[in-house]
Order: C-alpha cells, then sequence, then structure tokens
C-alpha cells in the first residue's frame, strides 16, 4: 500500500489553467515593440549548386531592415558532434525542396513576403538523388562530399552465434517490410523569436524540446559566448521529436535579430514544418527469424535501410535505436544488425516519438505473429515464452532492471476478450497482439561527457513558497507537474506552494532536453534529490527544536512532525523560518547521470541504446475489414503499459492513450508522399491525421514494476506503446481476412488487393476456412 | 497566410452585388461561407481585387416552399442550418445525407450551399502554396502551361469536389441565378461545364441566389456514398447520389444517379433511368447502372488513393447506394462499436 | 497598406481597430486585440485551432474575414471564464487529462461549450461527430470525451452535491 501523498495521484497539470484560457504563452503568441517578421526563401530544387544570390532588391525596400543568405549563417552544425553538416541558410548548395536559402525581416509579414519573391537566385542544377536505394549507389554529384555514395552511416552488429541460432529453428521466415515515412504534426508549428537586446546579448523564445542545445548552437552559428545568449522555452504545442533538434528558424531568427539589431519572429507554416521534418524515415527492414517447435526465437537478422534525407540530424541515433532494440524485449540470444542510413535530396528526418525503434517493431512483431501461427501456437503464448529473466544484461548489452511485460501480456489478454476471441471471430473480424519497449532516457549523451545530464535547483526563502529552477522542457507532457508532486511529496507541502521557473537558460541549471523518454527518469531523479536535500536543511532546525534526531521526523500535510510522537508537530512555515535562522536562505541542489553499468557495451555504435531502464508494453487491437473495400474499422485497442510507477496516473493514461493515438495514424493513414523529391501533402488536408472519427476506443491499463533507479519507480511512459499499435493492427487484419500487409500504411488499397490475391490463390488452390464472401 | 491586399465590399442587397460584380468583372469575386476561397486565396490561387461579400444581404437564407411546390433553399443558407430543416432530412434524405459529409462541422457552420455548388476545382498540382506551385512552374490552371495530371494535352482535370452538387443532381434541382440581365432558373446540370479550369457556367456578374428542389422528388428514397480516408474534413475522393422512387410493389418508378469527385464535373449517369425504370429489383441490372457509372466517371491522379482503387470504389458505391434504396440492404459500417 | 476602421464586439466589450479590409479575423484577434487563445495550426481551415464562436456558433477564425463580422457577438477562449471563475468543462479538462500541450485546446474549449449549450447531454457519438473539425495530436481524444462526460455530470447534479 503506498503511504504517499500526492505521488501516485492524479492532479491536473500544473500549467492547464493557461491552457483552457487560452491566456498560457507560446512562441507565436509574443509580440514585443519594434519586432520585425521574418521569412525565408525556400529551394524550388531538390539538388542544386547556388551560383549567385542577388537580395539587392529586397534590400531596397524601405520595410526590410535585414536579409540573410547563407554567408550569414557560415558556421555548419547539427545534433551530433560527428555531424555538423547544416548550415540553417543553405551555403552554396540547396539539397532539398524547401531547403532554405535566404531570408528578410521586415515591418510586416506582407512586406517580408514581398521581399522574398525580389531576391533573385541562379542554380546549377544537380542529379537528384531522391529513391534511398538508388541515391546509395550514386556515383557522382553526392550530397555531402564527405559522405561518399550518400552513405550517411553503417553498422554491423552480431552477438551470440547466427548458424547456431538458425539450425535450432524449426521454423525460419524471411519478409521485407517497408514503412512509409511520416511527421510529428504537432499542432503547433514551429516559431522563434529572437530580442536583440541593446548590451549584445540575445534573448530567444523558441518552440524547442531542447534548450540547452539551441543554446550552444546558437551561440555557435553567430560567434558568441554562450554567456551572451538566452534561450527562453516558453509554452510548447507538442514536439514528439520534432523540435529535439535544432531546426533553421531557430538560428535564422537570431541571425536577422543580429543583423537588424531588432527584434524579429519567425512561425513556419504548416509547409514549412513539413520541410523542416525531423520525422520518421521511410524504413526498409528485412527480417529473419528462426522459431524453435517450442516456440523460442533462436535468431534474428535485420538488415535496416533508412532514407534520412538531406542532413545526418539524429540519423545515425536513428539507425542504431532501430537495431539496438531489438535487444531488451524478449530474450534473443542471437542477434545480427545491419544498419544503414542513406542520405537524401528530402527534407532531413530525425527522432519521433519511439525514435528508430517503431518500424522495426511492426516487422519484428508481424514475423513473430506469422511464426507463432507456423508454430500453432497463440500469438500471445508465443510472446510469454520469449520473456527475459529480468534483471539481467542482454546480449547487446542493455541492462533491464525492471521488467512488467508479463503482466502486461496479462492485463492485455484478460481485459481484450484475447482468449475467447483470438482466431475464432467470424470472417472479417479480427484481433492482434503485440508488444513493445522503450528507453528512459539515454545513458550516454549526445555530446560525451561525465557532466550530469540534469539538475535541479530549489530554493525557499521567507515566503516558505518553494522555488524549483529546472532545465527540463515541459512540451504538454506533464514533466513540469511530476517534479511539482515530487518536490510536494518529499516536503509534505501542497503543490500550490511550489513555484516551477523552467528550461530558461539564463535561470534553470543545463538540462539536456525532452527526448527519448529521459526527463521524469532524470529530471524526476534530480527532483527528489534536491527535495531530499532542501528537507534535510529543515529537519535539521526542527531536530534542533524538539531535541530529536532529524531522521526520526516525517513532513506530510504542510506539516513537520516526529514520527513516534506526533504530538510534536511544527507547521512547514514556521520550520523554514528555523531554517533560515539556521542558514539563510534555503538553498539545495540535486542531479543525476546514468550508473556507469547503464551505460552499455563497447563496441561501435555500443553507445545507443543504453539507458538506466525501459518501459514495456503489450497491446490488442480488434478491428473488421470490410473486404470490399479493404476498409478497417478498429474497434477498440487495449494498451497495457509497465511505467514503473504511474508518479500521475491521469497523466500516464494520457501518454499510453496519445502514443497508441499516433501509431494508429501510422498505422492506418498517414504518410508523406514524394513525387521526384517534392512533397505532394504538406498540409493538414492532405496529411491524414486520425480525427476522433476514426479514432477507436483505447483503453489504457497501468502496470507498475516499480523499478530500483526511478523516482518513486517510475520510468517512461510517453513513447513505448506507440510501437506495438502498428502491428497488433496488422496482426488483426490478419486475424480478419488472413491477408498480410508488409508496407505501412495498412491501406485500403493494399488490403483490397491483398483479398483478391489470396482469393484467387486459393480458387486455384480449391478453397480453404477463412474465405467467404462479404460480411 | 494573409491575404493579399484587397477590397472588401459588403452589400445589402442582391441588385447592388450584381451591380459591383458587374462593375469590377473579372477583377471582383464572390466570398460566400469563405471555406473554399479564402483557404484558396492564402495559397493566392487568385489574385482579385475585389471581394462581393454576400453575408449581409437579407433574404437569401434558409428554405420555403416556392409557388409551384418547390423547396426553395437560399444560397448563402449555412450546411449546418440545412442539416437542421425537418423538411429537407424527411423529403429530401439525399441531399441531407451528401450535406452531412461535408467537410467537417465547423466547417460547415460556415459552407453555404451556394458556395458548394460553385467550388473551384480541385488537384493535388493546383491547391497548393505560391511557393509549392511555383517551384513547378505552375500548372495548366494556373501560372503554367503544362498539366502534370495529362501532360501534352491542353485540358485540365481538376476535379469536381463537392458533395451536394451529385446529390443535387439526383433530384434534377434548379438554380436560380441573378445577374445584370434579370433573373433565370435552369437546371443545376447545365451549370457544370466539365472543365477543370473553368468550372460552371455563370456570366460575369450573376450570383447563385437559390437552389429548387421539385415537389416531385420529395421524399424519394436516397443514399450519398462518399470515399475519403477520414470520416470527418476530407474532399471526396469519389461520391455517388443516388435517389429512387419505389412504389409498392418495389418497382422503380423513377431513378437518378450522379457521381462526384472523379471528373470536372458533377456527373449524371444517365442510364440509371433508361436501365431502372419499370424494374423490379435485380442484382443483374444494378450491376449494369455500376457499370455505366464508371464508363462516367475518369479518376485521374488528380487526388488521393489511386485512379484505381477510386473507379472501383466508383463502381462499388453505385452498387452500394441502387442496393440501399432498392433492396434495402445498407453498408453503413460498424464504427467503433 | 490601405486600413479601414472597423468594429468588433468580442467576449461583450467593443473594439475599434484600424486593419486592412481583407484582414482574417484569426490575425485581428492576436495581433490587433491581442487574444492570442485562438491558434493558428493549419494553413487551409483543416486543424480547428483557430475556433471561436460567433453568435454562439463556432467557426474557424482562418477562413472568416474580420470586416465581415461587424454585427457578431464574437467568443473567444479568453471570453469563457467570466469573472474569472473556470468553467465546468474548464475544470474538468484538467482533472481528466483533456489537455497535454494544450495547443489544440483553445479550439476545443469553443466547440465544446458550443455543443453543450444547445445540447446539453450529448451521446458520445454526438460528442464525436461534434468534435470531428478539431484535431488533437496529443491527447488521443480519449481524455476529451471524459472531461466533457465528467462535466455533463456535474452540471446535472444539484450544485450543493458538489464541493
Ligand atoms: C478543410 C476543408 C474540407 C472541405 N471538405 C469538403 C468536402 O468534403 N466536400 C465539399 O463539398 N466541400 C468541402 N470543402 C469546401 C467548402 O467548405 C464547401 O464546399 C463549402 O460549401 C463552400 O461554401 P462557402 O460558402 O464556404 O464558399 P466560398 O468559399 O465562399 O465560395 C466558394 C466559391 O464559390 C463562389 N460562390 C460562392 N457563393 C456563390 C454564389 N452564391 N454565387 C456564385 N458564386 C458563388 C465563390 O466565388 C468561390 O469561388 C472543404 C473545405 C475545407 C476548408
Ligand atoms: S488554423 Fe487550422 S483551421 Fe484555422
Ligand atoms: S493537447 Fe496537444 S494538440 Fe491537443
Amino acid at each position: 500500500m503506498s503511504t504517499h501523498s500526492i505521488i501516485g495521484k492524479s492532479i491536473p497539470l500544473t500549467d492547464t489553467p493557461g491552457k483552457v484560457t487560452g491566456l498560457g504563452i507560446y512562441a507565436n503568441d509574443i509580440a514585443v515593440p519594434g519586432m520585425l517578421f521574418g521569412k525565408i526563401l525556400h529551394s524550388p530544387h531538390a539538388h542544386a549548386r547556388i551560383v549567385r544570390i542577388d537580395t539587392s532588391k529586397a534590400e531596397a525596400m524601405p520595410e526590410v531592415k535585414a536579409v540573410a543568405t547563407g554567408r550569414d549563417t557560415a558556421r555548419p552544425y547539427g545534433v551530433l558532434p560527428i555531424g555538423h553538416d547544416e548550415n540553417a541558410l543553405a551555403f552554396d548548395r540547396a539539397r532539398y525542396i524547401g531547403d532554405n536559402i535566404a531570408a528578410v525581416a521586415a515591418t510586416s509579414e506582407e512586406a517580408a513576403e514581398r521581399a522574398i519573391e525580389l531576391i533573385e537566385v541562379e542554380y546549377e542544377v544537380l542529379t537528384a538523388w531522391t529513391d534511398p536505394l538508388v541515391s546509395m549507389n550514386a556515383e557522382k554529384d553526392w550530397i555531402h562530399e564527405n559522405r561518399p555514395h550518400n552513405i550517411e552511416k553503417e553498422y554491423k552488429h552480431e552477438f551470440g552465434n547466427l548458424e547456431e541460432g538458425f539450425a535450432q529453428a524449426a521454423f525460419v521466415r524471411e519478409e521485407r517490410y517497408v514503412a512509409a515515412e511520416i511527421n510529428h504534426a504537432a499542432m503547433e508549428p514551429h516559431s522563434t523569436l529572437a530580442v536583440w537586446e541593446p548590451d549584445g546579448r540575445i534573448t530567444v523564445h523558441s518552440s524547442t524540446q531542447v534548450p540547452h542545445y539551441l543554446h550552444r548552437t546558437i551561440a555557435d552559428v553567430l560567434e558568441l559566448p554562450m554567456s551572451q545568449v538566452r534561450v527562453i522555452k516558453p509554452m510548447v504545442g507538442g514536439g514528439f521529436g520534432g523540435k529535439s533538434e535544432v531546426i533553421p528558424l531557430e538560428v535564422i531568427t537570431p541571425v536577422l535579430a543580429k543583423k537588424a539589431r531588432r527584434p524579429v519572429k519567425i512561425t513556419y507554416t504548416r509547409e514549412e514544418v513539413f520541410y523542416a521534418h525531423r520525422g520518421r524515415p521511410i524504413t526498409i527492414v528485412d527480417l529473419k527469424m528462426g522459431l524453435t517447435r517450442e516456440g523460442k526465437i533462436s535468431a534474428v537478422a535485420a538488415r535496416v535501410i533508412q532514407d534520412g534525407g538531406a542532413f545526418g540530424g539524429y540519423g545515425p541515433v536513428t539507425v542504431l535505436y532501430s537495431g539496438a532494440l531489438l535487444g531488451a524485449l524478449y530474450d534473443v540470444r542471437n542477434l545480427r544488425f545491419e544498419g544503414r542510413r542513406v542520405l537524401t535530396n528530402k527534407p532531413a528526418c530525425g527522432a519521433m516519438r519511439g525514435h528508430g525503434t517503431v518500424n522495426v517493431r511492426f516487422a519484428f512483431e508481424s514475423l513473430l505473429d506469422m511464426l507463432a501461427r507456423d508454430a500453432q501456437l497463440d500469438p500471445a503464448e508465443v510472446r510469454r515464452r520469449n520473456l527475459l529473466q529480468a534483471p539481467c544484461i542482454t546480449v547487446n548489452g542493455l541492462r533491464v532492471t525492471s521488467y512488467g511485460l508479463p503482466e502486461c501480456i496479462e492485463k492485455a489478454v484478460e481485459r481484450s476478450g484475447w482468449r475467447e476471441k483470438n482466431g475464432k471471430l467470424p470472417y472479417g473480424r479480427g484481433i492482434g497482439i503485440a508488444c513493445s519497449h522503450y528507453v528512459s532516457g539515454a545513458a550516454n549523451p549526445i555530446i560525451r561527457s561525465n557532466m550530469p545530464h540534469t539538475t535541479v535547483n530549489m530554493k525557499i526563502d521567507r515566503d516558505a513558497a518553494v522555488t524549483v529552477f529546472t532545465g527540463a522542457s515541459d512540451i504538454g507532457q506533464g514533466s513540469d507537474t511530476i517534479q511539482v508532486q515530487i518536490t510536494a511529496e518529499v516536503l509534505g507541502v501542497r503543490p500550490e506552494r511550489i513555484k516551477l521557473v523552467a528550461a530558461d537558460t539564463e535561470l534553470t541549471p543545463v538540462d539536456l532536453g525532452s527526448y527519448s523518454s529521459r526527463v521524469t527518469f532524470m529530471a524526476g531523479n534530480a527532483c527528489l534529490e534536491a527535495a531530499k536535500n532542501m528537507r534535510e536543511q529543515i529537519f535539521a532546525a526542527v531536530a534542533k527544536k524538539f531535541g530529536c534526531a532529524p531522521e526520526a521526523l516525517e513532513a506530510r500535510h504542510e506539516e513537520i512532525f516526529v514520527k513516534n510522537d506526533p504530538a510534536q508537530r511544527m507547521p512547514f512555515d514556521e520550520a523554514v523560518v528555523r531554517a533560515i535562522d539556521f542558514h539563510g536562505t534555503l538553498v539545495a541542489r540535486g542531479s543525476y547521470a546514468p550508473p556507469e553499468e547503464a551505460r552499455g557495451g563497447k563496441f561501435k555504435g555500443a553507445g545507443v541504446g543504453p539507458s538506466p531502464s525501459y518501459s514495456y508494453g503489450a497491446q490488442t487491437a480488434e478491428v473488421s475489414v470490410d473486404p470490399e473495400t479493404g476498409e478497417v474499422t478498429i474497434h477498440r485497442v487495449v494498451a497495457a503499459h509497465d511505467c514503473g510507477k504511474a508518479l500521475n496516473p491521469v497523466s500516464v493514461d494520457g501518454q499510453v492513450i496519445g502514443s497508441v493515438y499516433m501509431g494508429l495514424g501510422q498505422a492506418m493513414q498517414e504518410q508523406m508522399e514524394w513525387n521526384e523529391g517534392r512533397l505532394m501533402n504538406p498540409s493538414f488536408l492532405d496529411y491524414k491525421i486520425p480525427t476522433t472519427l476514426e479514432t477507436p476506443p483505447i483503453e489504457s491499463i497501468i502496470v507498475e514494476s516499480e523499478d530500483p533507479e526511478g523516482p518513486f519507480g517510475a520510468k517512461e511512459a510517453g513513447e513505448g506503446s506507440l510501437a506495438a499499435a502498428i502491428p497488433a493492427v496488422a496482426n488483426a487484419i490478419y486475424d480478419a481476412v488472413g491477408v498480410r500487409i508488409t508496407t505501412l500504411p495498412l491501406s485500403r488499397e493494399k488490403i483490397l488487393a491483398a483479398i483478391r490475391e489470396k482469393r484467387k490463390r486459393e480458387q486455384a488452390a480449391g478453397g480453404s476456412k477463412k474465405t467467404g464472401g462479404a460480411a | 497566410m494573409s491575404l493579399p491586399a484587397l477590397h472588401v465590399v459588403r452589400p445589402k442587397t442582391v441588385d447592388e452585388a450584381v451591380r459591383v460584380l458587374a462593375q469590377h468583372g473579372p477583377q471582383a469575386m464572390i466570398l460566400a461561407g469563405g471555406t473554399d476561397l479564402l483557404p484558396n486565396l492564402q495559397m493566392r490561387l487568385y489574385a482579385p481585387q475585389v471581394l462581393v461579400a454576400l453575408k449581409e444581404i437579407s433574404g437569401l437564407r434558409g428554405a420555403r416552399a416556392a409557388k409551384d411546390g418547390a423547396l426553395r433553399i437560399g444560397a448563402l443558407t449555412t450546411l449546418s442550418e440545412l442539416l437542421a430543416e425537418p423538411v429537407v432530412r424527411q423529403k429530401y434524405a439525399v441531399l441531407a445525407k451528401a450535406a452531412a459529409t461535408v467537410a467537417g462541422p465547423l466547417q460547415r457552420n460556415m459552407a453555404t450551399l451556394g458556395g458548394n455548388l460553385c467550388l473551384e476545382t480541385r488537384c493535388r498540382w493546383y491547391n497548393q502554396s505560391h511557393f509549392w506551385r511555383q517551384s513547378l512552374g505552375g500548372c495548366l490552371k494556373k501560372d503554367g502551361t503544362v498539366c502534370h495530371v495529362a501532360p501534352g494535352g491542353k485540358r485540365c482535370w481538376a476535379v469536381w469536389s463537392g458533395d451536394t452538387a451529385p446529390a443535387l443532381l439526383a433530384l434534377d434541382a434548379e438554380i436560380e441565378i441573378a445577374g445584370p440581365a434579370g433573373e433565370r432558373r435552369i437546371p443545376l446540370e447545365s451549370l457544370y461545364r466539365n472543365d477543370g479550369m473553368n468550372r460552371i457556367a455563370l456570366q460575369a456578374g450573376e450570383i447563385l441566389t437559390a437552389v429548387l428542389l421539385p415537389a416531385a422528388k420529395a421524399g424519394w428514397r436516397g443514399v450519398y456514398n462518399k470515399l475519403r480516408l477520414r470520416n470527418s474534413i476530407d474532399y471526396p475522393l469519389a461520391g455517388v447520389a443516388v435517389a429512387m422512387d419505389v412504389d409498392g410493389g418495389g418497382v422503380c418508378r423513377d431513378v437518378r444517379v450522379a457521381i462526384s469527385a472523379v471528373n470536372p464535373a458533377p456527373l449524371l449517369v444517365h442510364q440509371a433511368g433508361e436501365t431502372l425504370i419499370g424494374k423490379k429489383y435485380s442484382r443483374e441490372l444494378i450491376e449494369r447502372v455500376a457499370h455505366a457509372a464508371i464508363q462516367r466517371g475518369k479518376p485521374l491522379t488528380t487526388s488521393g488513393s489511386t485512379p484505381v482503387y477510386r473507379r472501383e470504389m466508383l463502381e462499388l458505391y453505385t452498387r452500394r447506394g441502387l442496393e440501399e434504396v432498392w433492396g434495402g440492404r445498407t453498408h453503413s459500417a460498424d464504427r467503433n462499436d | 497598406m490601405h486600413r479601414e476602421l472597423i468594429h468588433l464586439t468580442v467576449n461583450g466589450e467593443r473594439y475599434e481597430v484600424a486593419v486592412p479590409p481583407q484582414k482574417l479575423l484569426l490575425d485581428v484577434l492576436r495581433e490587433d486585440l491581442g487574444l492570442t487563445g485562438a491558434k493558428r495550426g493549419c494553413d487551409d481551415s483543416s486543424c480547428g485551432a483557430c475556433t471561436v464562436l460567433v453568435d454562439g456558433l463556432p467557426v474557424l477564425a482562418c477562413a472568416a474575414i474580420a470586416s465581415c463580422h461587424q454585427e457578431a457577438q464574437i467568443t473567444t477562449v479568453e471570453g469563457l471564464a467570466a469573472g474569472g471563475e473556470l468553467t465546468p468543462v474548464q475544470v474538468a479538462y484538467g482533472e481528466a487529462g483533456g489537455s497535454q500541450c494544450g495547443f489544440c485546446t483553445p479550439g476545443f474549449m469553443m466547440t465544446i461549450h458550443a455543443l453543450l449549450a444547445q445540447n446539453p447531454n450529448p451521446s458520445d457519438a454526438e460528442i464525436r461527430e461534434a468534435l470531428s473539425s478539431n484535431l488533437c495530436r496529443c491527447t488521443g481524444y480519449m481524455q476529451i470525451y471524459e472531461a466533457i462526460r465528467l462535466a455533463m455530470k456535474r452540471a446535472q447534479q444539484p450544485a450543493e452535491a458538489r464541493s
């Protein structure tokens, strides 16, 4: 039984009032006196040398206060230290349709729009590489000269003994899976306001998940000391990875502001968001798997090709994740992974919710489903037979400290009525199951160092308000609230007493950012340490007064009292005053760095995948398929997720449901459609994120495995459930109509064609059980 | 995403509107609910100097019985208002069903019936931003010389993407038009030119003021089947409206079938009447009409999905529509029970 | 650029502003009146983030010209919490997790308040239909429904029963 007063309770996100009243401020809601409006000129060519840019006509417009070109952003950057291959404005070469060529700042948006029309650019068109399979064999016009044949990165990992593994298998299958490219489609388009201060400093308000990386990059590109640059993250309208590296407008805006010596704001159109992209790449997975007669996975070999777009970005990490996280879900002893990231003349891909793992998981869980049927085993049972024995270290060096997968499978099976339904529903209706997992933060930082990944400071002064200074970026996932809850729990006070100052590089300590589901775990632990440290100081003062040991005290319900003599009590306010008498204003600090043991193996590429802890999930989807149209209706999804400990259950449910929702969008309908490097659907009309009407009831079940190192046992909740949604639906479609769709999205066109193909085959062979005409 | 500089005129009467429109000629455009025009203007698909907003003209909203018993619906009636009219729901099922599929509920609160009938044709090479189109050198319909759907051709295939027009064709609706030369009343069918570039046969200065639903069609059974990826927001990828008058013995007294989103105009499938009138329910006859529908519909790469799939669904939806009004079979998917 | 003086009634207050005659209602609200609650989420009137009420009806402010709405009563999200007190839906939204990033929330607020004003007891299907022009990328909608049901339930309880 939990003895917590606020941990484990559902409380509203602390910033809800601002959200429901419209008073909360997002980047594009900020306007400051003298503010200019920036616009960017984009490349009409997928690949071209920039021969000449003439900005004189734009500069001659009286409304125009600054014009920038590649020369003003000549210092390249990139999120990984090994890949500084990107200029905010193209330096000499345009690498995709929509690439940034020049920018202007003018007194009105309309004038800025007119001004970019006046910029003349002469291009020399180069061969555009838009198909990854062609691009990786290119002999000329490489997208980056230092990336021969347009290959960004290649990795090969092998663990155990593949030959032996496959030899043990009674069933072996090999299939190619292809996933279309998708975009985060956060509702808030990116927006940046850069304010040039009269003292030569610059303050940047930006819709970012990573204020710290932005801070570094702006300082670097503008050639200013970091101490002259301040980055503030206002409220952010969703990220999902799309704001987890520096996006061109975040550099262009400060550059314009510096040139104009005035505040400049740029807000992307929805179309520009698609060009900034950083979404989930087209992924080709050749997967081979062996299953023993007993249903044990005996070997897995995966070859993964990702179409990375024009820049490296997070690419090497994305491809490594796709291999590393083959490891920590099931007990796989023989594992081979070959991964390749290819450059193409399209907007750069990057991190997106479930980073790197989602498309491979679709392949894995689909193929495992097929093998289960080969072995005539219940697909849920096959998953049970391949569980890890946690705690353990996987063949590829991932340390698993807590493992709620067995319970997730059990709960999802129970709630969904799996046993009554699996294989027993009439033709046209089916149920599928799949599992997934994800990291709770990366054990190794992007920029190698032994510094903490996050630090939290705390202050209490005479008003007895607790101020928490955290670098962690709340982008809607609720990390501010979690830190308030942790602080309130430890200090035994109401959450209302706590003020959180977050994500302002001038006021808050460094946190690496909101990506790879690291915040609850890492900032949570840092916050926990800070709060405990703070409590110690208060207890010391109170203990003195009561003449007891500090350890004898407890803080709860706004009071400090002696545990076994509760009559001895003191209100929190009074305790604080006493402690201040002692120490002066109370300050405390906590920080977090993952333990050495969590940091993984030593091979090349071993740095990606290790995490202090992993989340687990199992999901079922029940669908019906109209065999005449191929149309799929999802009736219900049940998602059980092991988040270690639900610090705020409503919020965990929201994260799980939201992940499933996004997975279903990718499964059924989302797709960036390309035509010779041109995005055919850069809009919300044509990029089909699901409305209320396609979204089925999604039920979340929380499983708590209490991680030994997570704050109060917590681990990640915001990404892990996404990946399972896709294969759960694919497997359900198979159960419904007996066809396997191996490419995403699982569109009606493909399903219908597959149903027909199957009928034809069966007619040729003389019929089978699960055919039937119209349902 | 702002609008280009222009003047907005807000006439109070139809006469005044006609006068302003006639005066500015092609420089002026009509603004009704704005849900088609304003996004298009933000994409710089047109460059008018004047918008003539019809909103403040009284008398163009609502439904009432006309002298000849027809139901007269003002062009400025919003689709939400139309859907709230009991008489439309009860007597003109196909229209109610089609109107309910237009965009989503918020768009329908703004979208007018007149605007829906005068909707701009759509194409994925055309409904794009200024930058996007420019990067390709434009297309036949706007700023260019090449049709990217049928290169080499001189015809624009931008597709008719409205949902109420096929329903109204199936009801044999007429429209009233006010113009510099006075009023005229024409069958809705003759409004459409089946030309992606120049979709409707309105003369300069003319305004569509009302739609008339003939009394004879009241009470017909009707269905509208629409292909789209999402059940809200999305334009049709194919649409089939079916309206039928069936006697007590199940004999088809009269029938009209119209298709949408597969040609530059909404089109009647004339063979429906020839094939079915006077006949009792027959699967085979239905097949014949479905087949006629795909002879008539010419889906191209103007839209999402694939032409092949859209063509197949056109056939299937025609069949399903007729089955439903004639054979009593429904095919509404049991979404998310 | 040519400007015109227009009058708007927003949240019961009358405003007079000089704006280009073609300026969109969304931009006038955000830029000229400082009411930044309504958001811009898309380029083609397909996301619902900009929803406001015009004479009580939810519409898209990005597909409306301000100067054509001078006779109307316009309500934005800022106008919902009269006198600073949150509405039952606003309260329930926090409790049930209706908002994550919150960017879609102002739009949803307007659609939901209009729905409940017109139909205090909508069925689940009616709720889904009514919200189907408003996109939310974070929540998967379930907790939004939950919030609406919670607010409905409270509205049906007598005031004393609440505490
Ligand atoms: C996201 C989104 C999705 C949509 N989905 C659909 C859909 O699924 N199905 C569908 O049918 N439509 C759809 N639409 C388009 C649109 O909402 C409707 O067609 C609507 O009915 C158009 O009416 P309106 O009053 O808004 O037209 P407006 O935009 O005001 O006008 C449309 C065109 O008609 C002309 N016009 C308007 N009224 C008259 C008149 N009385 N006389 C002469 N010319 C006139 C205008 O000059 C303009 O060219 C969608 C729009 C959006 C934004
Ligand atoms: S901003 Fe997307 S609908 Fe208005
Ligand atoms: S809460 Fe983020 S888009 Fe809805």
